[in-house]
């Protein structure tokens, strides 16, 4: 109640008047629509190719560039040979029993390790040597390893992760995202047989379908161009 | 089949119109001219003698019809100006900015069923929003809206406004009554005892007017007011137009006095029970009722048609377009080119991305719309009943909008302030208004005999 009557009925149509003029907040829906926030990225989401595959290579770019760090990957390569993840084990669930096992100090199985070919290391490390142990030039780094060995073998990559303390998970993102880097020696069929001999049920279905579409079927890795 | 038979098949649609259009449209005109031939001095002796049921016919007929496009106007004036209030856009979608969303409203409810409930008395029922709608709509007749245009001068046009206003309060008892439902009876009354209860201080407030103006003719009052905007009688009676418009806020059922349908809070009253146009016809009713009242406050207290200052410049119209003599054909005939071309030819200079023809176009229509507000400007200087109409129409719509822009802010009332302040607050200060009013007229009388 203010002391003077009718003056709050006054400030009460100033109000609306004021109102009146001021730019109004409907959006008419189906002509405009609101932008979307400022900071939205969209939705996560693994998408599938036309073969029903997922789409994603494992580069780790997302993850890289999460703001918040909300990202965490794991799982087989893309080759099906062994576990690649990004992110810390604690907060990884699949990790997490291994995580425990790891703290508690007895030997950690890994249900994906499959034994690679060993490789003599010593021209690695004097390519490591050359650069520096540097994390930073890790292309030039993965570009010398593939010139020195025709590929980037699993123990090499393992084996710069361990000098440069890069993530493994990093470098194999930087390699999985350059196409000329390849994890295989550069021959198709062999290639081929070894994704057949690990992946028997896609190596069949692919053949199957290629000749249910009565077409070359396609190639098999996008990286095996040599 | 015979040879026209064959023939009239062998006609494409539009063919057909044209072949029976074109004769029944000779016809018809030629029976129209024999007619007016014949009988159109008759006619037009029995219209002369008869001048004044002529003109009682003419103007029921014209304010009958004036309510429609008035009530979809405040309509559509209260769908927007709240919706802009609300920092809503309102109707868009209709016609140009929604104008037209009333009139699909008005199409709708013409539309929907007319239900009378079982129990309910059908002729009562019948005719109460007939009642409540042209006991508004009646007092239009004594409104002047111009000089000159008004359909009756009664001398008793402010008694005759409150007589007719108030019948409406019966239409409303007779909506109540009639529907058989308690809710409707209960609904009624409360709008009776409303309406009723603020009529008293509506007719109290405007005694001390009459007092000073010395007639109820609402003509008279008009005129009496003519000059500058300081000889309104809002300037003698700031009081009596409060109460006025306040009265007169309860009396149309607006808010923050609509509690003859508190449509958010109780049971919406006498109108429970009604649907289809019947219901339309209510608030038909109490739209119309808002441009009436508001047309009243102008015409009492804010000076009618007055324009609120003389035309300071007096301008001779002596425009005698005979005396041009062929010139006027010349002109008739090079004008409207001079004027397109004048108008275009700053549109093409100031951009080189504009093409002549739209240029053109441009000017054209700016030469039209300049040709337009030359007409009006003659219109209201020549011609008075325009300038009158203007005035009058624009001091009510501000009115008007004033009605709406309380409803856009004000919460309604409860029953018992209501009351309270009809009776306690309103009635007393009409009383102080009239004996002021009057102490003074009798004390400037006796210190200036005149």
């Amino acid at each position: 109640m203010s002391l003077v009557p009718g003056l709050g009925i006054a400030r009460g149509m100033a109000l609306t008047l004021r109102r009146f003029f001021e730019p109004k907040v409907t959006i008419k829906y189906p002509e405009d629509r609101r932008d979307p926030p400022h900071k939205f990225r969209g939705r996560l989401q693994l998408l599938y190719d036309e073969w029903g595959t997922l789409k994603c290579e494992t580069c780790f770019q997302c993850a890289q560039a999460c703001p918040i760090e909300c990202i965490d990957m794991g799982g087989m390569d893309t080759r099906g040979r062994f576990h690649v993840h990004w992110g810390a084990p604690e907060t990884y669930g699949e990790r997490r029993e291994e995580s425990a096992l790891r703290r508690s100090g007895r030997p950690v199985p890994d249900p994906a390790y499959r034994p690679f070919d060993v490789v003599d290391l010593a021209a690695l490390d004097a390519i490591l040597d050359e650069h520096d142990h540097d994390p930073a030039r890790m292309l030039q780094i993965l570009e010398a390893t593939q010139a020195a060995y025709g590929y980037l073998p699993v123990a090499a990559l393992k084996r710069i992760s361990q000098r440069t303390g890069a993530w493994y998970a990093m470098i194999y993102g930087t390699a999985t995202y350059y196409s000329h880097l390849r994890f295989e020696p550069a021959d198709a069929s062999r290639q081929a047989a070894a994704m057949d001999a690990s992946r028997p049920t896609e190596g069949t279905y692919l053949t199957a379908l290629g000749t249910a579409l009565a077409g070359a079927p396609r190639p098999r890795a996008k990286r095996a161009r040599a | 089949m015979t040879v026209v038979g064959r023939s009239w098949d062998r006609l494409t649609l539009p063919g057909k119109i044209i072949f029976t259009a074109v004769p029944v449209l000779i016809i018809l005109s030629v029976s129209l001219i024999a007619a007016i031939a014949l009988l159109g001095g008759l006619v037009v002796d029995l219209l002369a003698n008869n001048l004044p049921i002529v003109r009682f016919v003419v103007a029921v007929t014209v304010v009958l019809l004036m309510t429609i496009p008035t009530a979809f106007l405040i309509i559509y004036m209260e769908m927007k100006v709240i919706a802009l209030m609300n920092l809503r856009i309102g109707p868009d979608r209709v016609g140009p900015f929604g104008s037209l969303l009333s009139v699909v409203h008005g199409l709708k409810v013409l539309m929907k069923e007319d239900f009378t409930p079982t129990g309910a008395d059908p002729l009562v029922f019948t005719w109460a929003p007939v009642v409540t709608y042209l006991a508004s709509v009646m007092t239009l007749l004594v409104i002047p809206f111009a000089p000159g245009f008004f359909g009756q001068d009664l001398n008793l046009g402010l008694l005759y406004f409150f007589a007719i206003g108030g019948l409406s309060v019966v239409g409303l008892l007779m909506a109540g009554w009639s529907s058989y439902n308690k809710y409707s009876l209960l609904g009624g009354l409360r709008s009776a005892a409303q309406v009723i209860s603020y009529e008293i201080p509506l007719t109290l407030s405007v005694v001390g007017l009459i007092l000073l103006a010395g007639t109820m003719s609402l003509n008279q009052i008009v005129l009496n007011q003519s000059g500058w905007f300081t000889d309104w009688y809002v300037f003698q009676q700031p009081l009596g137009v409060l109460i006025f418009f306040i009265a007169a806020t309860a009396e149309a059922n607006r808010t923050p006095f609509d509690l003859t349908e508190a449509d958010s809070e109780i049971v919406a009253g006498f109108a429970t029970e009604y649907s289809g146009m019947r219901f339309g016809f209510f608030f038909f009713a109490e739209y119309v009722n808002v441009f009436i009242i508001s047309a009243l406050t102008v015409t009492l207290f804010f000076g009618g048609w007055n324009a609120p200052f003389p035309w300071p410049w007096p301008v001779d119209l002596a425009l005698s377009p005979g005396q041009l003599g062929i010139g006027l054909l010349i002109l008739v005939a090079i004008v409207p080119l001079i004027l397109t071309v004048a108008f275009a030819a700053p549109i093409w200079i100031v951009s080189a991305r504009i093409k002549s023809w739209q240029a053109l176009l441009g000017g054209f229509l700016l030469a039209n719309l300049f040709v337009m507000a030359m007409v009006g400007a003659v219109a209201y200087i020549g011609i008075e009943w325009v300038a009158g109409l203007l005035w009058f129409m624009g001091k009510t719509y501000v009115f008007v909008f004033t009605f709406v822009w309380m409803r856009g802010t004000l919460p309604r009332v409860r029953i018992d302030q209501l009351m309270d302040f009809a009776w306690k607050w309103l009635l007393p200060a009409a009383f102080l208004n009239l004996f002021v009013t009057a102490a003074a007229i009798v004390v400037a009388q006796s210190v200036r005999p005149s």
